[in-house]
């Protein structure tokens, strides 16, 4: 066991209005979640027991509805934020703090799988890493498909008259699996690489306090560390 | 200490919580087959007598039976003619005249006779042939004239009906279940979802092969449907495409391929992001285990 004292300094990783995002992404995508798979498998025995909780498929309908509209808002909220603050305050879109795959992610992929398999070390993090840049573009990528295809399961009056009838089911089924996707991908891939992990099991708390401690910073984003503190390197 | 002692006594009442609501779900889901919602209108006893026990609470309860059977004599024979060796091995359902039917029941007996189920029948009856789908049917094949309740509600309607033309149309049910409108009405029992006859008419029955009509029929709860909308494909099994018109064979077909490359995708993203997110925890906690 290690004896060193632990460092208890913490540095700010993200903002109120971030942390406030993550959230109102899991209010409403738990709520999408739910509301819409009690339709899609509505002949599980409980799935009309559970609707008629909600006041019916009509209210259930309209609760989907507006988390959807809630958490597109939210997607909104952060574009608006991205323009203000990174484009206009910073004036800076790729840098190596931004969200934006660079190649240095794929050499970090291939770095984690060698590592993974007990042949090196691994690979030095800056802002994030390339699984929490999947993790962000899944959601941003995703919200726009279920956005598309949900409108176009919403308005199939509207979007018939420009695209052929048929499009109504193919958006049907790009709904379905990427909500499959979705939420395979959150409940397995982000929790086990994010919450999971043996160092902050069972919740990683940085994205609900902002806070990530030294120590953490150094082990997690020692690219990013050494850019913000490279007196004491 | 004592304090202490308490606390670990409430936590561990709290703890008990979770496992004992679990099993009292799982009690009732156990029963919930035996309980009074799960259960449909009783089937009568026998096939051969009436019930009438059930006949009296029915919507026919309070006619006579010579009302309907007439007189049971006719062609100086009587009826049922037990010295026909034909007795009781006969449908009824294939020899019962259905036309006292509209004595009460004129309209719908009119639409039945202008729908697709009368031309299968007269199809029958001059090829002598029974088509695939089974015998054209007539009154009695989907409604019972001794056992059906009146005032039953939409959604009950709707769902019965589900089994009554899934009988013959077995294909169709399942994918209409599997549609939004299926989903909704039989499964979530929502009252403005729609069912078999809301689109097909119950006694015209029609296919709605020709857009014009389906049109105006998606209109009658879609007023701002266009053209495209009739389009939609609702029935969207591949076993009976073929019965489909043109626009809608080669959609379902676009439908098929695109809806199958999406699955493709999932499936590959995620056996990428599992067997990526698995290996990484596995040294994770090897790397913990041995510090």
């Amino acid at each position: 066991m290690e004896t060193t004292q632990r460092s208890t300094k913490t540095y700010q990783r993200f903002s109120v209005l971030h942390r406030l995002l993550h959230i109102i992404i899991i209010v409403n995508f738990t709520l999408l979640a739910i509301t819409g798979f009690l339709l899609r498998f509505s002949n599980w025995d409980w799935a009309g027991f559970l609707v008629s909780l909600m006041g019916g498929a009509a209210a259930a309908g309209t609760l989907h509805r507006f988390s959807a509209v809630f958490l597109y808002v939210g997607i909104l909220i952060h574009v608006c934020w991205l323009f203000y603050y990174k484009f206009a305050l910073k004036g800076q879109w790729f840098g190596p703090a931004s969200l934006v795959p660079k190649t240095k992610d794929f050499s970090d992929l291939y770095q984690n799988l060698r590592y993974v398999f007990g042949k090196g070390k691994p690979p030095m993090f800056d802002r994030f890493s390339y699984l929490q840049k999947v993790d962000y573009w899944a959601v941003m990528f995703g919200m726009q498909s279920m956005g598309i295809t949900g409108l176009f399961m919403w308005f199939p009056e509207y979007f018939s008259t420009i695209f052929p009838g048929y499009w109504i089911n193919v958006a049907n089924h790009f709904h379905f699996h990427e909500a499959v996707l979705a939420v395979l991908y959150i409940g397995i891939v982000h929790m086990s690489d994010t919450h999971f992990l043996p160092e902050v099991f069972p919740i990683e708390k940085s994205i609900f306090n902002g806070k990530i401690s030294e120590e953490r910073f150094k082990q997690e984003h020692p690219e990013e560390w050494k850019r913000v503190n490279p007196v004491q390197e | 200490m004592q304090t202490g002692s308490v606390n670990k006594q409430q936590k561990f009442t709290i703890s008990l919580i979770g496992p004992i609501l679990l099993a009292g779900f799982l009690c009732l889901s156990a029963a919930g087959g035996s309980l009074a919602w799960g259960t449909t209108a009783q089937a009568p006893q026998s096939s051969w007598f009436v019930d009438m026990n059930l006949f009296s609470t029915s919507a026919h309860g309070a006619l006579k039976c010579e009302e309907c059977h007439g007189p049971m004599v006719g062609m100086d024979k009587s009826h049922p003619d037990e010295k026909s060796p034909a007795f009781m091995k006969q449908d009824p359902k294939r020899t019962f005249d259905y036309g006292m039917c509209q004595k009460c029941h004129k309209k719908s007996y009119d639409r039945y006779q202008n729908g697709e189920h009368a031309k299968a029948m007269k199809k029958e009856k001059e090829t002598g042939q029974v088509s695939k789908t089974g015998f054209a049917p007539t009154c009695g094949d989907c409604h019972s004239a001794h056992y059906s309740k009146s005032h039953v509600s939409r959604v009950e309607t709707g769902k019965a009906m589900t089994e009554t033309c899934g009988t013959c149309h077995p294909d169709q049910r399942d994918s209409y279940l599997a549609n939004y409108h299926g989903k909704a009405a039989v499964n979530l029992a929502h009252e403005k979802a729609a069912s078999c006859t809301d689109c097909h008419g119950a006694h015209e029955s029609l296919s709605l092969k020709d857009n014009p009509q389906t049109l105006t029929t998606c209109q009658r709860c879609h007023p701002d449907a266009t053209e495209n909308f009739a389009d939609i494909i609702i029935h969207d099994s591949a076993l009976h495409a073929d019965k489909k018109n043109e626009t809608k064979q080669s959609g379902l077909t676009k439908v098929n391929i695109l809806g199958f490359l999406s699955y493709v995708f999932i499936v590959l993203v995620l056996a990428f992001f599992y067997g990526h997110s698995f290996l990484l925890m596995l040294r994770k906690l090897h790397e913990k285990l041995r510090k």
